[in-house]
């Protein structure tokens, strides 16, 4: 028989956020419908036109439609295939860069707070969700430099005397549990 | 480099990782358009009857028929490369969105106060310097807590001695640690 220990349950971390990966499989399906839509106009308007002319020209050297078609309908997939894996490239090396861009501003922000400065914004751009997790990183930066700058100036008042032993010894402890709480 | 100094400097996201996904993506739109040839094939490749007049009209009416079928194989096509492109976005694009959704929930407990550990993401993962400058920060922190606490402990041990030598002790901790957190602007 198993022991019956209850283990803590490890909070489920989510990988796939609809906020950060959405918007880029919208991007792809609109490549995609624009891509088909353009195929089927383009093709539609060429069957119309050959199939026609096939049938009074006469001379029918071919076993099916397909063999009247072969060729245009091969290059309009080739051109289907390259239009939309192009657009899909361009999109992806845009993605790419805007995250180099956003994601390198907030690792240069992280290693100033790491030198003492949070206070300059991270600016990691007007992207939505870039932006958001800048505000995120700076609100977090944000919280620190209010406690640090607390905690410092009533050291530095604690510090500048006149005030009883008993007081001194109270604020001194509640400086010390406030110091604790930086990062815990 | 593994030093505190080198933190942050790796790439954020490789360039195999990038090649990959444009990789997959070219196989996924070559296979989208492979099903559609072979749609079309299918439709197109029925013989034509064997007599002159046949043939002449089975080529005179094939357009208006082929339409509804060159509308449903591309919206077949659309709808397979739009299903596989976006299981493709999730599963390639999560190296990265992942990271960033944990770091966000990281950066929220932070907030809240709640005890703040180091921060590693999946060997697989993109962006690590993110990670490593958050714990390159956060070491930071915890190394000048310590600093600032070891002082105002260190003036406590001279409570022993009288009263007027551990107030001094006091006092005089309290202005280290107050011009220590100077540096934080």
């Amino acid at each position: 028989m198993r022991n019956p220990v209850l283990h803590p349950s490890r909070p489920r971390i989510r990988y796939v956020s609809p906020r950060f990966q959405g918007p880029a499989v919208l991007a792809f399906a609109a490549i995609i419908a624009t891509g088909g839509a353009i195929f089927w106009k383009l093709v539609d308007s060429a069957f119309q036109r050959i199939f026609p002319h096939a049938a009074i020209r006469g001379h029918y050297a071919f076993d099916s439609a397909y063999d009247i078609v072969r060729d245009l309908l091969a290059w309009h997939l080739a051109g289907l295939f390259v239009g939309v894996f192009l657009a899909g490239s361009i999109l992806v090396l845009l993605l790419i860069a805007a995250a180099r861009h956003g994601i390198g501003k907030a690792v240069a922000s992280l290693r100033a707070s790491a030198d003492g400065d949070l206070s300059t914004p991270t600016g990691m751009g007007s992207i939505g969700e870039f932006d958001r997790f800048g505000k995120k990183i700076d609100a977090a930066r944000s919280y620190t430099l209010a406690s640090v700058l607390k905690i410092r100036s009533d050291a530095a008042a604690l510090a500048a005397g006149g005030i009883s032993p008993e007081e001194f010894r109270l604020r001194w402890d509640e400086l010390k549990h406030r110091i604790r709480r930086i990062a815990p | 480099m593994s030093g505190p100094g080198a933190a942050g400097n790796g790439p954020l996201i490789h360039r195999r990782y990038v090649l990959g996904l444009l990789l997959r993506l070219c196989v996924n739109f070559a296979g989208g358009v492979g099903i559609l040839f072979v749609i079309l094939y299918f439709a197109l490749s029925r013989s034509l009857p064997a007599d002159y007049e046949g043939v002449f009209h089975a080529l005179r009416n094939l357009s208006p028929f082929l339409r509804p079928i060159l509308a449903v194989s591309i919206l077949v096509y659309a709808l397979l490369a739009c299903g596989s492109t976006s299981a493709l976005c999730v599963y390639i694009l999560h190296k990265v969105a992942g990271p960033l959704y944990r770091m966000e929930r990281i950066l929220d407990q932070y907030r809240s106060g709640a005890h703040t550990r180091t921060v590693s993401f999946r060997h697989d993962d993109q962006i690590h310097p993110l990670a490593q400058t958050f714990n390159l920060w956060i070491g930071t922190l915890h190394r000048d807590r310590h600093r600032w606490l070891a002082t105002m402990m260190n003036a406590e041990r001279h409570c022993l001695q009288d009263e007027a030598t551990c107030r001094a002790e006091m006092e005089e901790a309290l202005r280290k640690v107050a011009e220590d957190m100077a540096r934080y602007r």
